[in-house]
Order: C-alpha cells, then sequence, then structure tokens
C-alpha cells in the first residue's frame, strides 16, 4: 500500500515541501519504508530515499527548495521485495522533464517497457511506474503538450492506479484515478490531491472525492476534472468532518488500543508459510543461506531487549549457547566475540543507533550477524549479513505492543531454526498462538483491574523463565505511557531487596503458568508479596492454586509457558493501556519519547 | 445526484444465533469464510459506494480489528451505539458524521448488489426514502409494505399478521437526511427507535415513500443452522463465492477435495482426509488424517482431529474436535430458547473454543455453548451451556 499527495499554492500559501511531508506524514499508516518528492519549477527536482520519512526530512536540501509553490510525494510500506533510493517514487524520464508518482498496480508494464527499451530507453528502475514517465516523455518528445502527454500516457495502462505528475517549469498537477482511491481538497490558498483525505484535512474540509477515469488538473485556485475524452466533469464539493488524528485509528481511541487488539492478525503474518505443518518443520525461506552452529549474542534496546531475553532462553532451551545484552552496554561490557558467534540485533525500526552501532561491532570483531526487524530495507537489514523479518506491519504507536508479540514469534522460529527442530505438538502450539491472543482480548477484565489500582503508589511485576521478560516489559508499558513508577523483578529477586518497597498501595503482578517448579517457586514469592499486605494481580492459566492468593486474575488459555508469555503480555498491555487512559495520558505520545531512537 | 455514501447498522449481537454470537455480532459470523458484513461492504463498492459509515457496538471491536479504516478503495468511518435501543436510533447515532443522502443498510443480512443498484437507481430526492422489496420471503417474520400505487408506499407493518398483500422490506434504503427528524419523533416504541417507525412518521406526514421491488439475491441467517444453507447458496451460485484453495493453504497428496469448498490460508488439510463438498474452512483450520468433512462451515483456529466426521456441522473459532469424534449430520431436533425447531439440517453446533476429548458422537442438532469440555468418548445431545463440562 503507498500513498500519494500533491499540492500547488498561491505565493501567499504554505511552503509546498511543508505541505508535502506533512502530507505523506499522515499517510504514513499507508506505509513508510521509503519516500521522496518532487517539485517542478525552477526545474524538475527529485529527492527520494529508502527508509522511514524522517530520512526524506533528512536529506531535502530546504533551503534549496524554499518558496516552492507545487510539489508532489510518496510513501511506501513492503513487506516484500526491496525498496531502494532507486525505486522509491517519484519517478522521471530520461530528460528529467516530468516527475511521476504512482500507488498501484500497472499490469501491462513490462510489454510498454519492452517497447520504449526498443525505442532506445534507458530504464533507471525496475518499477512498474517508471513506464509512466518514460511514455510521457515519448508524447513530448513527439510536440505533445503536457496535458496532452500525460493523457495518452494514461491511455496506455492497463491496471490500478492512482498517479499524479508535475512538468519542468510548471505549477501545475496532474493526476488520474483508476481504482486507487485519489481525493482533491479545495483550500484559501491552494490546491491539494492525495489518497486519503487526513493528508490536508488540517489545510481544508472541502473536499472532492475523484472516480474512476478521472483526470484532474489542479492549479493553485482550481481543481478542473475531465473524464478520458477530456470533457468536463462536475464532481460534487463535499465537506468533510474529520478529526485528522482519527482517520486511521479504525474506531479506536489510540493507535496503542488499534494495534494490541491486530496482534492476532500480526502473528498470522508472522507465521504465514513458515510452518510446514505436514512435515512437521519450521522453514524460514528469509534465512534460507543461514547455516550457524556456534554461540549466539542478541543485543537489542527497551521493548526489543525484552524479546531478545525471551528470545535467548527460548535458543538456551533448543539447545543453543546464547545470551541477551543491552546494546547501549554491549561495547563497554566487553563481551567476548569471534567468527563462531552470530551476533543477532533485535529492533522494530531497524533504524536504533544503539542496536546498529552493537552489529557493527560485532561484525568488525568478525561475527555474522543477523537483523531481527520490522522495516525491509531497515539500515539493520541492509547492514547484517541475514534478516528475519517480524511482518508485524506499520506499528504507529510509540509504545511497543503487537511488534513485541511478533519479535516473540520470530525468535521462537529462530530457536526452531538454529537449535533442535520442532515437535508436532511445539508447531501446533505457535499456530494456535493467534487465535488464543484473540480470546484474551475477547475476555479479558484488564479494563476492571486498571480502575482498582489507578490511584497506586507503584506497580511491581515479577515472573520467571519466560515470564521474566514479560515481567520487565508489562513494567515498561507501564512506564511509559502512565509516567507511574513500574518496575518488573524476576520473581526470585524480589525478597533481595525490592520486597523493601511493597506496601498496601503497590499491586503486585505475578505472571504465572502451569504447575510445575517454576510456578510453584513464583507462588512462594506471591506468599511474600501477601504477606505484606499487598494486591496481587495473577495473570494465569488457572493450572496452579495461584489464585488463593490473588486478588485478582487475569485469564490466559492454558498454553504452557513459551504461548502463555505472549497471551500474558496481552493483558499487561491492556492494564498499562487503561490506567494510562483512566489518568488521561497523552498514549500514543507520551512525553520524552520517541518510535524510533536513532541516536546513541 | 448519485449518492456515493452508505450507513451500515452493524451493532446488534443477533441473539438467536447464540451461542455463536457469545463474544462476536452477528455481522461477523462466516458466509463462505468471509463475514456477513464483508459480503454487504462488497456489494456496496461493487455499486460505486466510496464511502461507508458503519454503525457499531456489541463486539465492535472485531468489526474494527478486521476492517481498518478502508475497504477495497472505500473509506469506514465508525460509529459507536453503546446501548441497542433499535434500528433508528442507530441510524441516529451516525446523523452528525452523515451529510446528503444516504443509502442504508443492515450489516447482518446478505445483499446482492443488484438489490443496492435498484434502490440506488429508483430514488430521486422528491421521495424522502425508497425502500428495496423483495417479492417472497417469510413477511410475518420481517417486515411487509403495502403499495398506494405502482411507486409509492401507504403503508410500513412490521410482521404483519393480516393476508393483505405484502412486500417484504429487505432492509435496504435510500434516505434523505430529512428522515432523521421522522426517526426521533414522535414517541418510540417500548423505549426504542425503530427505522420501520420512522418511515411510518414519515408517511403519516404525507411525505414521498417509495418502494422498488427488486430480483437481487436477499437472504438473512436466523439460527446458526442457516449458516450451512448461506455457504451452500453462495458456492451454488454463480454470483456468489467461487469455490477456492488458498495457495498459503497445505494441502496433503493424497487428502481428497470435493469442490465446492473454500479453504482458507494457513489451512492444513491431512493425509487421507476428504474435505467437501460445500466446505467452507476459515483460516488456519487442520483438518486431522483421514477425517472426513462434509457439508461444514468451519470456522478460523478450528483443529479437526483425525478420523474425525463432520456433517452438517457449524464450528465458532478455536474448536478442537478430537480424533475420531462424529457428527453424522442431519435432520434433527435443534432446541433454541423455549422452542424446538424440528428436522433441522444440523448435525451440530459447536461455539467457540469449544473442546472435545476425542471419540465423542454429535446427535443430530445438538448445540454446544462457547469453552464447553467434553470428554472423550462420550454421547452429546440437545443443548450444552457455555462453559461446562460434559462427562
Amino acid at each position: 500500500m503507498c500513498g500519494i499527495v500533491g499540492y500547488v499554492g498561491t505565493s501567499n500559501g504554505v511552503d509546498a515541501v511543508d505541505v508535502v511531508l506533512d502530507g505523506l506524514s499522515s499517510l504514513e499508516y499507508r506505509g513508510y519504508d521509503s519516500a521522496g518528492l518532487a517539485v517542478p519549477t525552477p526545474s524538475v527536482r527529485v529527492h527520494k530515499t529508502e527508509g522511514e520519512l524522517s530520512a526524506l526530512e533528512n536529506t531535502v536540501p530546504r533551503d534549496e527548495l524554499e518558496g516552492a509553490l507545487t510539489g508532489i510525494g510518496h510513501t511506501r510500506w513492503s513487506t516484500h521485495g526491496p525498496p531502494s533510493d532507486v525505486n522509491a517514487h517519484p519517478h522521471r524520464d530520461e530528460a528529467d522533464r516530468v516527475a511521476v508518482v504512482h500507488n498501484g498496480i500497472i499490469e501491462n508494464y513490462q510489454r510498454l517497457r519492452d517497447d520504449l527499451v526498443d525505442a532506445g530507453i534507458t530504464f533507471q528502475s525496475e518499477t512498474d511506474t517508471e513506464v509512466v514517465p518514460q511514455l510521457i516523455g515519448r508524447y513530448l518528445d513527439r510536440g505533445a503538450a503536457p496535458e496532452e502527454a500525460f493523457r495518452l500516457a494514461i491511455d496506455q495502462l492497463e491496471g490500478s492506479y492512482a498517479i499524479a505528475a508535475v512538468f519542468d517549469g510548471s505549477e501545475t498537477v496532474y493526476a488520474a484515478r483508476q481504482d486507487s482511491p485519489l481525493v482533491v481538497g479545495l483550500g484559501e490558498t491552494g490546491t491539494y490531491l492525495a489518497s486519503d483525505v487526513p493528508a490536508f484535512v488540517e489545510h481544508t474540509d472541502r473536499v472532492c472525492y475523484l472516480e474512476d477515469g478521472d483526470f484532474v488538473r489542479l492549479t493553485a485556485d482550481d481543481a478542473v476534472v475531465t473524464d478520458a475524452e477530456g470533457n468536463s466533469v462536475d464532481r460534487p464539493i463535499e465537506t468533510v468532518a474529520w478529526d485528522p488524528e482519527d482517520a486511521e485509528k479504525s474506531g479506536y481511541d489510540h493507535y496503542m488500543l488499534k494495534e494490541i487488539h491486530e496482534q492476532p492478525k500480526a502473528l498470522r503474518q508472522c507465521l504465514r508459510g513458515r510452518i510446514d505443518d505436514l512435515d512437521g518443520a519450521v522453514d524460514l525461506e528469509d534465512l534460507a543461506d543461514l547455516d550457524h552452529e556456534g554461540p549466539v549474542q542478541f543485543v537489542a534496546c527497551g521493548t526489543s531487549y525484552h524479546a531478545a531475553l525471551f528470545g535467548a532462553e527460548r535458543l538456551r532451551e533448543a539447545g543453543v549457547r546464547a545470551q541477551a545484552f543491552l546494546a547501549s552496554e554491549y561495547a563497554s561490557d566487553r563481551v567476548p566475540i569471534d567468527d563462531e558467534t552470530l551476533v543477532v540485533g533485535v529492533t522494530q525500526s531497524g533504524e536504533t543507533a544503539d542496536t546498529l552501532r552493537a552489529l557493527r561491532e560485532a561484525a568488525r570483531a568478525g561475527a555474522t550477524t543477523l537483523a531481527v526487524t520490522n522495516t525491509v530495507a531497515s539500515s539493520a537489514a541492509r547492514e547484517c549479513d541475514h534478516t528475519l523479518y517480524i511482518r508485524a506491519g506499520p506499528e504507529i504507536g510509540v509504545a511497543a505492543t503487537k511488534t513485541f508479540a511478533s519479535q516473540q514469534l520470530a525468535l521462537a522460529l529462530l530457536a526452531f531454526t538454529l537449535g533442535d527442530g520442532p515437535t508436532r505438538e511445539e508447531l501446533e502450539a505457535l499456530r494456535d498462538i493467534p487465535g488464543q491472543v484473540r480470546t484474551v482480548l475477547e475476555t479479558t477484565d484488564a479494563r476492571a483491574v486498571a480502575e482498582e489500582y489507578v490511584d497506586a503508589d507503584a506497580y511491581f511485576f515479577i515472573g520467571r523463565g519466560y515470564h521474566y521478560p514479560v515481567a520487565l516489559e508489562g513494567a515498561l508499558k507501564m512506564k511509559e505511557i502512565t509516567y507511574r513508577h513500574a518496575e518488573g523483578f524476576a520473581a526470585g529477586e524480589l525478597k533481595h531487596g525490592p520486597l523493601a518497597l511493597v506496601t498496601e498501595d503497590t499491586p503486585v503482578f505475578a505472571v504465572v503458568t502451569g504447575d510445575g517448579e517454576t510456578a510453584r517457586k513464583t507462588i512462594g514469592n506471591v506468599k511474600e508479596v501477601e504477606a505484606r499486605d499487598a494486591p496481587v494481580v495473577a495473570i494465569t492459566d488457572g493450572e496452579s492454586d495461584v489464585t488463593r492468593y490473588a486478588d485478582h486474575v487475569l485469564e490466559i488459555p492454558a498454553v504452557g509457558d513459551l504461548g502463555g508469555s505472549v497471551l500474558a503480555n496481552v493483558q499487561l498491555q491492556l492494564v498499562a493501556y487503561w490506567v494510562a487512559n483512566l489518568l488521561g495520558r497523552s498514549i500514543d505520545k507520551p512525553r520524552n519519547l520517541a518510535k524510533s531512537v536513532t541516536v546513541e | 445526484m448519485p449518492i456515493s455514501s452508505a450507513v451500515v447498522l452493524a451493532a446488534g449481537e443477533g441473539a438467536r444465533l447464540r451461542p455463536l454470537t457469545k463474544h462476536r455480532p452477528k455481522p461477523m459470523l462466516p458466509a463462505a469464510t468471509k463475514p456477513i458484513l464483508e459480503h454487504v461492504f462488497d456489494a456496496l463498492v461493487d455499486a460505486d459506494i466510496t464511502e461507508i459509515t458503519v454503525v457499531v457496538g456489541y463486539g465492535r471491536t472485531h468489526v474494527q480489528s478486521h476492517f481498518g479504516s478502508t475497504y477495497r478503495g472505500a473509506s469506514i468511518d465508525y460509529v459507536v451505539q453503546d446501548k441497542q435501543l433499535g434500528s433508528g436510533h442507530a441510524l441516529l447515532e451516525a446523523e452528525p458524521e452523515v451529510s446528503g443522502p444516504q443509502l442504508v443498510l443492515n450489516g447482518d443480512q446478505l445483499v446482492e448488489q443488484r438489490l443496492i443498484e435498484d434502490v440506488h437507481e429508483a430514488h430521486d430526492s422528491d421521495s424522502i426514502a425508497t425502500l428495496g422489496l423483495v417479492r417472497d420471503g417469510d413477511i410475518a417474520n420481517y417486515g411487509g409494505v403495502i403499495f398506494e400505487d405502482d411507486e409509492n408506499i401507504s403503508e410500513i407493518v412490521e410482521r404483519p399478521h393480516d393476508d393483505r398483500s405484502y412486500h417484504l422490506n429487505a432492509g435496504v434504503y435510500a434516505f434523505e437526511s430529512e428522515i432523521f427528524d421522522y426517526l426521533r419523533g414522535p414517541e418510540p416504541q417500548f423505549n426504542e427507535y425503530s427505522l420501520v417507525d420512522g418511515i411510518a412518521n414519515a408517511i403519516a406526514a404525507d411525505e414521498t415513500v417509495r418502494g422498488v421491488t427488486s430480483d437481487g439475491f436477499w437472504y438473512d441467517a436466523t439460527y446458526p443452522w442457516d449458516l450451512l444453507e448461506v455457504t451452500e447458496t453462495l458456492l451454488g451460485n454463480t454470483d456468489g463465492v467461487e469455490s477456492t484453495v488458498s495457495t498459503d493453504a497445505q494441502i496433503h497428496e493424497s487428502a481428497t477435495i470435493v469442490e465446492p469448498v473454500v479453504i482458507s490460508t494457513d489451512c492444513v488439510i491431512g493425509p487421507g482426509s476428504v474435505v467437501g463438498p460445500n466446505v467452507a474452512l476459515g483460516e488456519n483450520v487442520t483438518v486431522g488424517a483421514n477425517a472426513v468433512v462434509e457439508n461444514s462451515v468451519v470456522d478460523a483456529d478450528t483443529r479437526i482431529g483425525a478420523n474425525a466426521t463432520l456433517i452438517d456441522g457449524v464450528t465458532g473459532h478455536g474448536v478442537q474436535i478430537g480424533a475420531g469424534s462424529t457428527m453424522v449430520g442431519g435432520p434433527g431436533d435443534v432446541r433454541v430458547g423455549d422452542r424446538i425447531h424440528e428436522n433441522e439440517r444440523l448435525g451440530a453446533v459447536l461455539a467457540d473454543r469449544v473442546r472435545d476429548g476425542g471419540g465423542v458422537t454429535y446427535a443430530p442438532g445438538t448445540v454446544v455453548g462457547s469453552d464447553a469440555v467434553i470428554t472423550a468418548g462420550t454421547a452429546v445431545s440437545g443443548t450444552v451451556d457455555d462453559e461446562t463440562e460434559v462427562q
């Protein structure tokens, strides 16, 4: 899915580059693994880059483009296939007379491309889109005026598209639509074009939805819609009541809650095609040429570090020597690395500076590197020897939720690849997890628990084994979005100090699954807490008797420790969400925090 | 001016479909694996609707998470109806979000694009409302209208019991925005605001209300076993759903697929099993070795054990049918509330997350509530409540 924007402003209007960049950022939910923009005057200039929009913002020479009146832009998210600078939009013809952005698929591009190549045209990219500017260029060569050339080119296309083009030296945007959304905005000081209303709703609420087969010519004070024959078409102008924040939240109050509810889908995507159930094997195509026998070191920060702790434990269980390190401490810890070592960087964005730096250290020391990331062709993915994608889809909320769950499952798959292979029961258990997350979402009492403890002095989280990283992550979520004091501990550590903090106003969330030795030990720690009159919230599958010592229970399906840690974490995400919601916090953009931390 | 926006009412539970609606609303129940609501959206998009406002309520996160903010290029906005105070109230909730004439549809009934287009074409702004009608159907359980002349409606009645010549109201409307005033008053009946009362108010005030009779397909699943008929109808109809096996499904080479079927993504079909005809498997379903599945609707994440037999079965999400369990198929008597439905074609309904230990025999017409657990080797019949254990 891609997003496109276009703008033509009056001389007293807003800077075109600002409008385009802001518009693209509102379309980030449509994807953000490469982006680009073009301004046509005084001559066509194109700036584009792979990576998030921030990468484009850093690339664009603002001073050179200052005062631009006209621009088009494009943002893209792909889960398959490499985005690259050259494949990013806009695309141009050979003589740089036209720049084009496109959302959709041009089905007959190969034939068009072959014809153009036969005619002596050299293509820069592998995209289907580039045939459009090249075709336009051909018609310009034959003497067609810009609009005529644009129409003749569009007429050649089969497939789906929303296309916008600008021509050298002209303050006009031409666009056409077929089976991809395109909407025009009519403002006081300019005219807008976008895949979706939020891209310009901060400037105007007067919009005009284009229909299939429509062409539009955008000038600073008008948008003229015509059909394929050039006859004028009257499209009604409507007023949209649109909270720009709301547009992409699908009826949820916050991206975070939306993303928590997207977890079943994200986990299905993570597993899709990676479990060969009939042969009883895990098949990670991403890692087909990774053949590793030696020790494994994880490097990561924040939530990804908690996933890394989980991954290291899973690998050890599968018979692999594995450890997790905080990426920011990795260098100063003087961790011994050699060429037998596989260093795995876990980073949602693939741009986390601390993690990138640790991976570079490791590569210099001769280690093989592997990126586990959500972002196709991010720095981590480009720089590492291997990449495993978690396929969670775009995550907008600053507090990571679905990407943590997807990291957990991706690392579980990695463990089956590097260590002991899975049993049939283990494979079935993995396939069951997405549906069980849905069960938790359907049945959770997290909101009631949050209401009970919204005024607590502090929140403590304890767990053992796979549940220790979950305790840390539960506390981190609580800190990030509620700004309240919260700590996660290995359950056994409680009595070595932190117990002094426990009072009747500090609820303790204990993650307990099964009824084995680990569970019984954690229950022992729960009793220590209970004896200090602290309220206990048990996150449990009900297999043990921990509910006897708990004031509240958040139930999860009984699926063992590994799956249980994924499910327990969903409950803790929801508790943090509802506490923050009751406190009226800025949940999607907590103070002082950024989604992707690109400084060390 | 052509109407480009629609309001879809999807806030109700659909209680007669219990226990399948324990966790999600009726619009999200599967018809040939896709939620009923998705079929409604498809029909709207095919009829060139580009803006959809959905009124959600019961189980709304299922709707929101499934569809997100766009569907096939149409924008989707959500309006929440917190209390289910009737279809008219649901539409009133959407009033602040919409402007101009709207199509209005129920999100829990299957309608064909043609029916929508017929209403769309017949409507003009001289009428406050245009109603889509079908000739046949169970008028006594729905609403009917009486025509004054060829076009105009003189009377609208819910569940009529006289033998006048009614046309069935298919729940597909075009409304001018003035309809909102009539929905609000004069007085709600039984504290509910019904759409039909609003239309009756408009007729009483001498507004023009038109009807258009359509040949388009209209179908309402009233009871759980109707999902079997819906799937069979869709699979058997050229305008319905094509028989498909997802490329992301894994089918053992010795398994037999008897079309028509829909086998969704991530499904695993084991060796020697026979699946079809008229089977819809939701995503990530497993059919074990040598199992037989025929004429059944099996929802996502369900596991059918080796050597199990499922004929005329309906399952919810994440059901576990153990090895060798048997559902021999209908007809059977089904109890819903106090009423017994005789001779329905139903093997059994197993609601979300029912688990059986294997070797279980389901008598025709059995209904098992969600999260119930059935011990291995048990013979089950009648109705089993949610979260009970059967030994």
